[in-house]
C-alpha cells in the first residue's frame, strides 16, 4: 500500500498565492510516501514545501520553474506500475490524447502524470492511464481562466491502484474514488 | 620405623571450608563453570546436572501425558529447569501460564478456538486501509465493466467526499486510524531490530528471521491496538522474544506454525502480570515500579541487613538505579538467552506467582555478588548491577527458593 500525490501547476506566486487553505488542512506530512509534481511551483519555497510533506519528491520542469535543473521526464517503478511524470508544456498539442499517448510509448509507461492544462483528467489509452492532477491552487491558465483547484492521491496497492481525486468545488472539497487494476506484470502489459 | 618423614600426597589445595555468607557470595566474578570449580566447595558439578535433567525430563514428560495433568506437581518439576529439546518447555510454559487447561482432551478445542480467535482479530485490527476498502468493493460491485475493453475511455468516478478517503480527517476514518499508528509501528521496529542482535532466530537477514521480526510486530501491534490505556512501550519486544522463541522451537509442526496464534496469547497473560510497571501513571503508586523497587529492599533488608545497609544508606545504590530494567524486563537483559530462559522455567513455576520469584531472584542476584558490592564504592556497585557478571543460574535460584520472604504487610513508606 503506497500512497503517491500527483500535484502541480501552482503558479505560486504569480498567479496564486498559496494552496487553498482546506488542500493545506489535509496534506499533513508522515501519510505520504511518493510526491510525483508535474511542474510550475514555481519558486523554491513551493519546493521545500513539499519536500517537507514527503522527502520522495519527484519534479519535472515547467515553463515557468525558477529552478531550470528538473529534468524534462521523468520515470519510476512504485510496486508492480511505472509511473512517467512531464509537465507537458512540450507536448504539442496539448492535451491531446494521441500526442500523450505518444509520449507514453516513449517513456514505456503503465501510468502517464502530465499537466499544464490545469484539467483534472484520467482515462484509459490505448492500454495506459493518463492522470492530470490539475492545478493544486486553480491557477488560471492559457487554456482555461475558470479552474477548480485540485490534485490526485493514488494508493498502489499490488496490481490495483485507487485513485483519490480532491477538488475544491465551491469552497468544498469534494472526494472522487477511481479503481483500476493491471491484468498482470508480465505479457499483457494492458492496463483496464 | 622409618626415619623418613612421611610425605603426605600433595593433595590440591583445598580451600578452608566456606564461610556461609562466602558461598554464598562466591566466586569473584568469574564464570564458575569455566573456573572448574576449585572453590565451589561441594556445589554440583557438571556432571551431577547432566542426570538431573533427564531424570526430570522422564517425569515432567509423564507428568504432561497424563490425562489430566496435576499442575502443583509439574510447578515443583519445572521449578528445577525444563530440559532442551523436543516440544516439552513450550508446552508446560503453555500449561503454566494457563493457556492450556490441565485437561488434555480440552486440548485440541482450545488451542484452535483461540488461534482462530486470533486469525480473526488481526483482520480486525491489522488490515491496511487498501486491504479493508478492497475487499468492501469486491462485496458491493458483482460483474462491473470487466468485459469492458473500451480503450478510450475516462473512468468511472464514485464520489466518497463523505466516505472514506486516505486523507481524512475525521475520527471514525480507518484511513485516520490506520495514520495514528504509524510510529507505533516505528517505535515497535526499531525495538524488534534491537532484539538479539546475536541470535540468528531474530536477527539474520534470512526470509525466516525476517517473518519472525513480521510476527512479532503483529502481536504488538495488535497489542497496543486492543490496549489503548497503554499501548505499546519499548521493552515489551523483550518480554516477548522468550515466548515467541520457545513455541516456534516446539518440534511438534503445528504448534510451531501456530507459534504467532500462541504466543500472542501467552504474552497477553504474561503482560497482564507486569503490565502494572509499564504504565507510567502508576508509577507512585502501590502497584507501579517504585513500590515493587521497594518491596525488593525491603527483601534484601530482612536476608542480608549487612550488604542492605552498604548498599542503601552507605553507598546510597538505590533500587532503581539497577533492578528497574530487572523488574520490568523480567531478568531478559541480565544474562545469556538460555540462562534467561531457564531462570523463566522458575518464574513460570512459582506457585505464589511470577512477581514474588522475580524479587527472590534479584535478591539473590545480590547476595551472590555480595563480596565484590561490599568492596566496591557506589561507582564499582553501579558497575557491576548494571552489567551483571555471569554467575551459575542454578546457585541464584536455590538461593532465591531460601531466601525469607518479608512477613509485615505493610509498607511504612506508602
Amino acid at each position: 500500500m503506497v500512497l503517491v500525490l500527483a500535484i502541480g501547476d501552482l503558479h505560486i506566486p504569480a498567479r496564486a498565492p498559496d494552496l487553498p487553505a482546506k488542500f493545506k488542512s489535509m496534506l499533513v506530512p508522515g501519510k505520504i510516501q511518493h510526491i510525483i509534481c508535474t511542474g510550475n511551483l514555481c519558486i523554491k519555497e513551493v519546493h521545500d514545501y513539499l519536500k517537507n510533506l514527503c522527502p520522495n519528491l519527484h519534479i519535472t520542469r515547467g515553463e515557468y520553474d525558477e529552478d531550470s535543473r528538473y529534468p524534462e521526464t521523468k520515470t519510476l517503478t512504485i510496486g508492480q506500475f511505472k509511473l512517467g511524470l512531464c509537465h507537458g508544456h512540450q507536448v504539442v498539442p496539448w492535451g491531446d490524447l494521441d500526442s500523450l499517448a505518444m509520449l507514453q510509448r516513449q517513456l514505456d509507461v503503465d501510468i502517464l502524470v502530465t499537466g499544464h492544462t490545469h484539467q483534472f483528467k484520467a482515462y484509459k489509452h490505448e492500454g495506459g492511464v493518463v492522470i492530470n492532477p490539475g492545478s493544486a491552487t486553480g491557477a488560471y491558465s492559457s487554456i482555461t481562466y475558470d479552474v477548480n483547484p485540485s490534485f490526485v492521491l493514488m494508493d498502489i496497492d499490488g496490481l490495483r491502484v485507487v485513485v483519490y481525486v480532491y477538488e475544491l468545488i465551491d469552497g468544498e472539497v469534494k472526494v472522487d474514488k477511481i479503481d483500476f487494476k493491471k491484468t498482470s506484470t508480465a505479457a499483457s502489459n494492458s492496463v483496464h | 620405623m622409618l626415619k623418613c618423614k612421611l610425605k603426605l600426597p600433595q593433595k590440591t589445595h583445598l580451600p578452608f571450608p566456606p564461610k556461609l555468607s562466602s558461598l554464598v557470595s562466591g566466586s569473584e566474578g568469574k564464570e564458575a563453570e569455566n573456573a572448574g570449580g576449585e572453590d565451589q566447595g561441594f556445589e554440583s558439578g557438571k556432571e551431577l546436572e547432566t542426570f538431573l535433567p533427564n531424570g526430570l525430563g522422564l517425569e515432567a514428560e509423564f507428568e504432561i501425558s497424563q490425562k489430566v495433568i496435576n499442575l502443583e506437581k509439574l510447578r515443583r518439576l519445572s521449578s528445577s529447569g525444563i530440559p532442551v529439546g523436543g516440544g516439552l518447555r513450550a508446552t508446560i510454559w503453555k500449561l503454566l501460564l494457563g493457556y492450556l487447561p490441565p485437561s488434555r482432551d480440552l486440548w485440541e478445542k482450545e488451542l484452535s478456538d483461540s488461534r482462530q480467535k486470533y486469525s480473526k482479530l488481526k483482520e480486525d485490527f491489522l488490515l491496511s486501509p487498501s486491504e479493508f476498502s478492497r475487499r468492501k468493493d469486491e462485496v458491493l460491485v458483482t460483474n462491473e465493466k470487466h468485459a469492458d475493453l473500451d480503450a478510450e475511455a475516462s473512468f468511472e468516478r464514485h464520489d466518497v467526499s463523505n466516505e472514506d478517503h486516505p486523507l481524512c480527517l475525521g475520527k471514525t476514518s480507518a484511513w485516520q486510524r490506520y495514520f495514528e499508528f504509524t510510529e507505533i509501528i516505528e517505535q515497535i521496529d526499531r525495538d524488534l531490530d534491537r532484539t538479539h542482535p546475536t541470535i540468528k532466530f531474530f536477527s539474520a537477514e534470512s526470509p525466516v528471521s525476517k517473518k519472525n521480526k513480521e510476527s512479532m510486530r503483529n502481536i504488538l501491534l495488535l497489542f497496543a491496538k486492543l490496549n489503548p490505556e497503554i499501548r505499546y512501550v519499548q521493552g515489551m519486544n523483550e518480554i516477548l522474544a522468550p515466548i515467541y522463541y520457545v513455541f516456534s522451537t516446539d518440534c511438534d509442526e503445528k504448534n510451531s506454525a501456530n507459534a504467532e496464534a500462541d504466543s500472542f496469547s501467552c504474552f497477553v497473560r504474561l503482560m497482564s502480570d507486569s503490565v502494572d510497571h509499564f504504565c507510567q501513571q502508576l508509577d507512585n503508586s502501590p502497584v507501579g515500579i517504585r513500590s515493587t523497587l521497594c518491596r525488593l529492599s525491603e527483601l534484601l533488608k530482612a536476608n542480608d541487613e549487612e550488604l542492605w545497609r552498604h548498599l542503601e544508606l552507605k553507598n546510597k545504590v538505590n533500587p532503581q538505579f539497577y533492578a528497574f530494567r530487572w523488574i520490568t524486563l523480567l531478568l531478559t537483559q541480565e544474562f545469556s538467552f538460555q540462562t534467561t530462559l531457564r531462570i523463566w522455567d522458575s518464574l513460570l513455576s512459582n506457585s505464589f506467582g511470577i512477581q514474588d520469584m522475580l524479587l527472590r531472584i534479584c535478591c539473590a542476584m545480590l547476595l551472590c555478588v555480595k563480596c565484590r558490592l561490599m568492596k566496591g564504592d557506589f561507582i564499582d556497585n553501579i558497575k557491576l548491577l548494571q552489567h551483571f557478571p555471569e554467575i551459575h543460574v542454578n546457585r541464584v535460584l536455590r538461593i532465591a527458593q531460601d531466601i525469607t520472604p518479608v512477613t509485615s504487610s505493610f509498607n511504612q513508606s506508602l
